[in-house]
C-alpha cells in the first residue's frame, strides 16, 4: 500500500484512469514473490527457479514471463525499451511498451544506451550493454532438455547431477545428418561451467554477446512458470565439439539500409519475382548508423 | 579373486507380495550368473533390484570397482546413477526400452560416450562404426532411426549401446525375448562371442533354459520369489535336485 502511495506521490500527472492499477500492474506481494526468485536465479547463475506466474492482461505465448520480470524490477526512475526481433516497432513491442507507459509511468526510449530495463523478444541489442541495466528475455519454453527427455522430474535430476550427454546427441544428430550443427536459435549454452540453458529463440548470432556481459541478463517463461538469470560478468559458453566449434554464423551480406557489416540481418523478399534484401534486425542500431552517416 | 558383485540377503515386497525373497548372488569377473525360473517367479524383480531399476527393501549389493568396494544400496544418488551409466550396462527385454527411437543408430551408440565427457565428433563416430561392426550391423545404417531396424538389428544396436563405455557388469532381462528362433541364435552367439572376447561379467534372466545352458557358468533357479536352487549350470542342469529344477529341466521341447 505504501508503495501505491509513494508512486502517486512523485507522479503527480497520474490520471485518474491509471490509479486502478498498481505501479507496473503486478500488486506488491506478487514482485516480492517475483523478486525472491530473481535473487536466487541470479545466485545459481543457469538454474530454472520456479514462481507463480500470474495471468497477464495478455496471452501466453506473447511475453507474460518477461513483463511480469519487468514490473518487479521497475522503479519510477526507470527508463524502458522493448524489442521484438530486434524491432522497437512490432506488434509485441509496441503493447508492451504501451502498457508500462500506462500501467507505470513511467519513460521509454527506442535507444539501446538510454534504457535501464530492455525486455526484449528473441534479439540481444547490437549495441554493447552497460553496467546497471537489465535485460529481460521472453522464453517460450525454459527447459533445454525439453525436446529430448519429456519428464520434467528427470529433466531436474538430470541438471542436479550434471547429466548432459544426451544435449550433445542433439549436437551429434546435427552434425551427421547436415554436416555442421544446424542449429541456428535457441542454441543451448553451458552458464557459470555448471548449468545447461535455453538462452530463449536468440540466433546463435548473439550468444557471444551472453558471455561475461556486463548488464544483469534475466529470463522469465510465465505459461512454464520458470525464472532464470545470468548475473553480470559470468562466462557463458555455446556448446560444441572439438573438431565441429561453434560457429555464430550470420547472412553473407550486408545491411542494404544502413551497409553494416556486422549486424545480424533479416531477410526481406520484396516481390513476387523472388528478389530480396536483407536490413538490420535491431532497428535502433540501424537508425542510429543512418543519423551518424 | 574377489567378486566384483555380491548380493547379500535381498528382499523385495510389493506391499504383501512377495517380489523376491532371501537373495544372494556372488559374481566373479568374467562370469556369467543366468537366473532361470517361470513367469512371475520373481526374476525381474531381482535383476531389477540388483541394477539400480528399483530399490529393494532390505539387503546388501556390494559392487567392486577395482580400487573400492561400493555399497550400492548406501551410496548417493549422483554416485549411483554415474556407476549406472559407467560401470553398469542393462539390456532390456524390449529394446525399445533401452534404445531413443527418434535418435539415429549412431546417435544412441555415442550417448553414453558424451555423457562421460567425450567432445571429439571423429573419435566418437570411429568408436560407433567399431561397435556397428562388433555387433554386426552394416555400417550403412549408423544414421538410420532404429524404428527402421527390425528386431534382431534393435537389440543388437541396444546391446552395442551398453557395451561401448566398457561397462564392468552388465544385466540382461531375457535378451533374447519375442525374437523368432534364427536370430536368437544369432544374438546368443553373438553374446557369447563378446562374453569370451570382452572378458564381461554378465547377469543374464531367462526363462529359457537353452539360453542359459549356452551361456551361463553358474546359475540360481528361482520359485516364487525364492531361490530353490543354484550352483554350477551343468551341475544343476544334468543332475537337478529340488523337484521343480527337476520339472523344468524336464518341460525342455526337444525335436
Amino acid at each position: 500500500m505504501n508503495n501505491v502511495l509513494k508512486f502517486k506521490n512523485k507522479k503527480t500527472d497520474v490520471t485518474a484512469q491509471d490509479e486502478i492499477y498498481n505501479f507496473a500492474y503486478l500488486d506488491e506481494n506478487t514482485k516480492r514473490m517475483i523478486r525472491r526468485a530473481l535473487i536466487k536465479a541470479l545466485c545459481i547463475p543457469g538454474y530454472q527457479v520456479p514462481f507463480s506466474s500470474r495471468e497477464m492482461p495478455m496471452p501466453y505465448g506473447w511475453g507474460t514471463g518477461g513483463v511480469q520480470v519487468t514490473s518487479s524490477c521497475l522503479t519510477t526512475d526507470d527508463v524502458i525499451k522493448v524489442i521484438d526481433q530486434g524491432a522497437d516497432d512490432t506488434t509485441n513491442a509496441v503493447s508492451i511498451r504501451n502498457f508500462f507507459k500506462k500501467t507505470a509511468n513511467i519513460e521509454t526510449t527506442e535507444k539501446t544506451s538510454q534504457a535501464s530495463i530492455i525486455q526484449t523478444r528473441h534479439r540481444i541489442p547490437e549495441e554493447k550493454l552497460k553496467e546497471k541495466q537489465i535485460l529481460v528475455y521472453q522464453v517460450p519454453i525454459p527447459e533445454p532438455l525439453a525436446f529430448l527427455e519429456p519428464r520434467y522430474q528427470e529433466t531436474k535430476k538430470m541438471h542436479a547431477l550434471s547429466e548432459y550427454g544426451i544435449m550433445h546427441v542433439k549436437l551429434y544428430e546435427d552434425i551427421t545428418k547436415n554436416g555442421h550443427i544446424e542449429t541456428a536459435y535457441a542454441y543451448p549454452v553451458k552458464t557459470n561451467e555448471r548449468y545447461i540453458m535455453d538462452p530463449s529463440p536468440i540466433p546463435k548470432f548473439d550468444n557471444p554477446k551472453m558471455n561475461n556481459n556486463p548488464a544483469i541478463q534475466l529470463f522469465g517463461a510465465g505459461r512454464e512458470q520458470r525464472i532464470y538469470a545470468i548475473p553480470p560478468y559470468t562466462e557463458v559458453t555455446s556448446l560444441d565439439f572439438e573438431d565441429y566449434p561453434f560457429d555464430p554464423s550470420k547472412a553473407p551480406h550486408k545491411c542494404s539500409i544502413c551497409g553494416s557489416n556486422e549486424s545480424f540481418l533479416d531477410e526481406i523478399i520484396t516481390d513476387d519475382d523472388g528478389n530480396r534484401s536483407f536490413i538490420c534486425s535491431d532497428t535502433n542500431y540501424c537508425n542510429q548508423r543512418m543519423e551518424n552517416n | 579373486m574377489q567378486p566384483i558383485l555380491s548380493v547379500h540377503n535381498l528382499n523385495k515386497y510389493y506391499g504383501n507380495q512377495v517380489g523376491c525373497k532371501n537373495m544372494n548372488l556372488t559374481l566373479y569377473p568374467g562370469e556369467v550368473v543366468g537366473v532361470v525360473g517361470e513367469s512371475g517367479s520373481g526374476k525381474t524383480t531381482f535383476i531389477n533390484s540388483i541394477s539400480g531399476n528399483l530399490i529393494p527393501d532390505s539387503g546388501k549389493i556390494l559392487i567392486e570397482t577395482g580400487n573400492e568396494t561400493i555399497d550400492f544400496l548406501e551410496i548417493s544418488e549422483s554416485l549411483k546413477r554415474l556407476l549406472i551409466r559407467t560401470e553398469l550396462a542393462f539390456v532390456h527385454q524390449n529394446p525399445r526400452d533401452g534404445l531413443r527411437l527418434d535418435v539415429s543408430a549412431g546417435g544412441n551408440i555415442s550417448e553414453r560416450l558424451m555423457s562421460i565427457g567425450q567432445r571429439n565428433y571423429g573419435n566418437i563416430r570411429q568408436t560407433i562404426f567399431k561397435w556397428l561392426d562388433k555387433v554386426e550391423i552394416d555400417k550403412s545404417r549408423v544414421d538410420d532411426f532404429p524404428r527402421t531396424f527390425s528386431g534382431g538389428m534393435l537389440q543388437r544396436l541396444q546391446i552395442a549401446k551398453n557395451l561401448v563405455t566398457s561397462p564392468k557388469i552388465i544385466f540382461m532381462d531375457e535378451p533374447t525375448g519375442g525374437l523368432d528362433v534364427s536370430v536368437q541364435a544369432k544374438i546368443l552367439d553373438l553374446l557369447r562371442k563378446l562374453v569370451r572376447e570382452l572378458n564381461l561379467s554378465v547377469v543374464i534372466v531367462s526363462h529359457d533354459l537353452a539360453v542359459i545352458r549356452l551361456l551361463a557358468d553358474k546359475i540360481i533357479v528361482m520359485k516364487n520369489g525364492e531361490a530353490v536352487e543354484s550352483g554350477l549350470c551343468d551341475q544343476v542342469l544334468d543332475d537337478p535336485q529340488h523337484s521343480y529344477t527337476q520339472l523344468l529341466v524336464s518341460s525342455v521341447l526337444r525335436v
